[in-house]
């Protein structure tokens, strides 16, 4: 007969089966942590410290802007032995101001005092051999800018807490945090395009004693901005301006009654309607009266020109008949589709209104013919001026890097395109754009001098904005260079005239030279003899 | 027998204990280890970072165009000077351009005297 187990077995036995579940459990957790899920354990984030901003790299992968880590000094004055000395040594090791300290350390309500920001590793250094007791550095970030002014005006800067404030830093504000851990924000900018931009354009402002300069370079097919400057600019990696600093991006934030590159809009409203014919004969004559008003031509014209010629020698009368014929309507209509009577919307927080007449009569259509009366930021103008090119398709710019066609509704049709492109061509080789037609490359333009409105009204002349809007190449253009000088002067070389074949004509043909065969842009074959003209 | 078992549980349990704590102590060493070298890591990866900026502060297109201007006397190429490996000639009788494309530039002329860009004031 078997024995009954006793009531003290049988506990034994139930203690023993529990510890065995439970070193049974212990023993499948250690194989699992150890086996199966080595790296579940302290498997902390290992990379770059983390920061506030996304890196911006350019379309080559170059960089633009980074947090680099720095350290906010902050002290803890109860700590401090002697104070005077304490704040007379921060001041010396980090800038700050003295007076700052020293009143700080003496003000028993607040248990902490900030130092100093962003300090750069080398000022951590010195307050560290200093020695002070109830020192705290507290991991922050500094953006850095490694381009300095070249990209200054387009990238914008953030505010000490790391918030954009202008420039795409404040357009990609909400990606530039999202992306903080992750990868680097790509634009659309090519520096090397950037930088001869800025610097053909600050030579070009040097020698011309322009107020300011601008430029943008653009993809008429993607509509990325390949490069965009503004000048006077200033050093984003110090918040001090100098000079006549100034952090104005005057080709996305100012507008400006553009003159005569308008003109190219007025032909692509005459072509498309067929209202006008390129070889069709106007009278030009010396002034052409619209009521009580008269037309004049900047420069002597002959009594008559072909509507090509027109264009090619920039005829305000020729043009003006031109657009007369499209009416008010229709030429509001056209300008309304390519954007022109609207805010431009891209990435770039700046944009500027266009100003245009509330009474859009016969002299209106006339004067905005040829780029008077209506006053748009240059990028919209940009935007507008590569639809005429592309093919007659609305394109909107961006500044993101993109390989997509971005090309949208048809605003002219292909035909249109095409023989405004032949115009154009024609306008650099037999008009005022002679100077921006370089060896290598089919460049197609238009030139444009305006006169600046007085601040009492009525036009001051003698005080121009002068640009150029060129495309190339032009059989089939990819890109368009725009450029723009704000009061030039004219120089002994000039003549003393700072029109816009003189000025920026030639400052586009420099920089297209220089940028197209970084951008692969095929080169024709050029005769010793065209070289030498 | 129980007796023998009891002795063993027991045995097995201070094993067990002395086990369990030396992983445990190894783990916090360990742990220790690995946060000190993700620290290290983060430190390098903050000096990468800023060498990386430094350098492409350096190595800068400005800067690179005022030393070749100053040190080598280098000054802004002619677009029609350049070119590119698939308009080059093959080696041979037939004068081919790799790409069997005809010969760009064959007759170019640069500019005489090409203006540096320094004087250019850049």
């Amino acid at each position: 007969m078997i024995e009954r187990a006793t009531i003290y077995q049988r506990r034994m036995v139930i203690g023993a089966v529990i510890s065995a579940a439970a070193f049974a459990l212990v023993g499948a957790r250690l194989i699992d942590v150890t086996l199966f899920k080595p790296n579940a354990v302290g498997s902390d984030q290992i990379g770059r410290p983390a920061m506030a901003r996304a890196d911006m790299v350019d379309r080559n992968g170059e960089l633009l802007a980074r947090d680099l880590p720095v350290v906010d000094l902050y002290a803890r004055p109860h700590t401090l032995d002697d104070k005077v000395q304490a704040a007379r040594e921060l001041a010396g090791a980090t800038g700050a101001e003295y007076s700052r300290l020293l009143e700080g350390f003496n003000n028993t309500k607040h248990p902490y005092v900030l130092v100093a920001r962003r300090l750069t590793p080398d000022a951590q250094d010195r307050v560290m051999h200093l020695g002070l007791p109830g020192l705290e550095f507290e991991p922050s970030a500094k953006r850095f800018y490694p381009n300095g002014r070249a990209t200054a005006q387009l990238l914008g800067v953030t505010d000490p807490d790391g918030k954009g404030v202008s420039g795409l830093e404040q357009g990609l504000d909400a990606r530039l945090r999202e992306t903080a851990t992750g990868a680097p924000v790509q634009l659309s900018i090519d520096m090397r395009v950037q930088y001869i931009l800025a610097s053909e354009a600050e030579a070009s402002r040097q020698m011309f004693h322009a107020k300011k300069a601008g430029g943008i370079v653009m993809d008429v097919r993607t509509g990325e901005v390949l490069a965009m400057v503004s000048l006077p600019d200033f050093d984003p990696n110090f918040r001090q301006f100098r000079g006549d600093d100034s952090d104005h991006n005057i080709m996305a934030a100012d507008r400006y009654e553009l003159g005569s590159v308008f003109k190219v809009l007025s032909f692509a409203l005459a072509m498309e309607d067929h209202t006008a014919r390129p070889d069709e004969v106007f009278s030009i004559g010396n002034g052409y009266k619209i009521g009580k008003y008269t037309i004049h031509e900047a420069e002597h014209m002959p009594a008559t020109l072909t509507a090509r010629d027109v264009l090619a020698h920039s005829s305000n009368i020729g043009t003006a008949q031109i657009a007369m014929r499209s009416g008010p309507v229709r030429q509001a209509a056209f300008l309304a589709s390519l954007g022109l009577l609207g805010s431009l919307r891209c990435e770039l927080p700046e944009f500027a209104r266009p100003l245009y007449p509330a009474h859009w009569g016969t002299i209106e259509t006339a004067t905005i013919g040829f780029g008077h009366g209506i006053a748009v930021e240059p990028l919209a103008y940009v935007s507008a001026a590569a639809s005429v090119v592309n093919g007659g398709r609305r394109i909107i710019p961006t500044f993101l890097k993109t390989d997509a066609d971005r090309r949208g509704a048809q605003v002219i049709k292909p035909e249109t395109s095409a023989e405004m492109r032949e115009l154009l061509r024609y306008v650099v080789t037999n008009g005022t754009g002679r100077k921006a037609d370089i060896a290598g490359y089919d460049v197609g333009g238009k030139t444009g001098s305006a006169e600046k409105p007085g601040p009492h009204g009525g036009y001051q002349s003698h005080v121009l904005v002068t640009s150029f809007f060129a495309a190339f190449p032009i059989d089939a253009p990819r890109y368009i260079v725009f450029v723009l000088l704000d009061e030039p002067h004219g120089t002994r070389e000039t003549g003393g005239l700072a029109l816009a074949g003189l000025t920026t004509a030639p400052l586009a043909g420099r920089i297209i030279s220089r940028i197209a065969p970084l951008l692969g842009v095929p080169q024709k074959p050029v005769t010793v003899a065209r070289e030498n003209t | 027998m129980v007796r023998i078992l009891n002795t063993f549980c027991v045995a097995l349990v201070g094993l067990s204990i002395l086990a369990l704590y030396h992983v445990s102590e190894q783990t916090r060493v360990a742990r220790l280890e690995l946060a000190g070298v993700n620290h290290q890591i983060i430190r390098e990866h903050g000096t990468i970072s800023v060498l990386e900026t430094e350098w492409e502060r350096v190595a800068g297109p400005a800067r690179i165009q005022e030393l070749a201007a100053n040190r080598l006397g280098l000054s802004g190429t002619p677009a029609v000077q350049m070119s590119s490996f698939e308009t080059l000639p093959r080696r041979g009788d037939d004068g081919q351009p790799l790409n069997n494309s005809p010969i760009a530039q064959a007759n170019a002329q640069a500019p005489a005297n090409p203006v540096p860009a320094a004087r250019r004031g850049l």
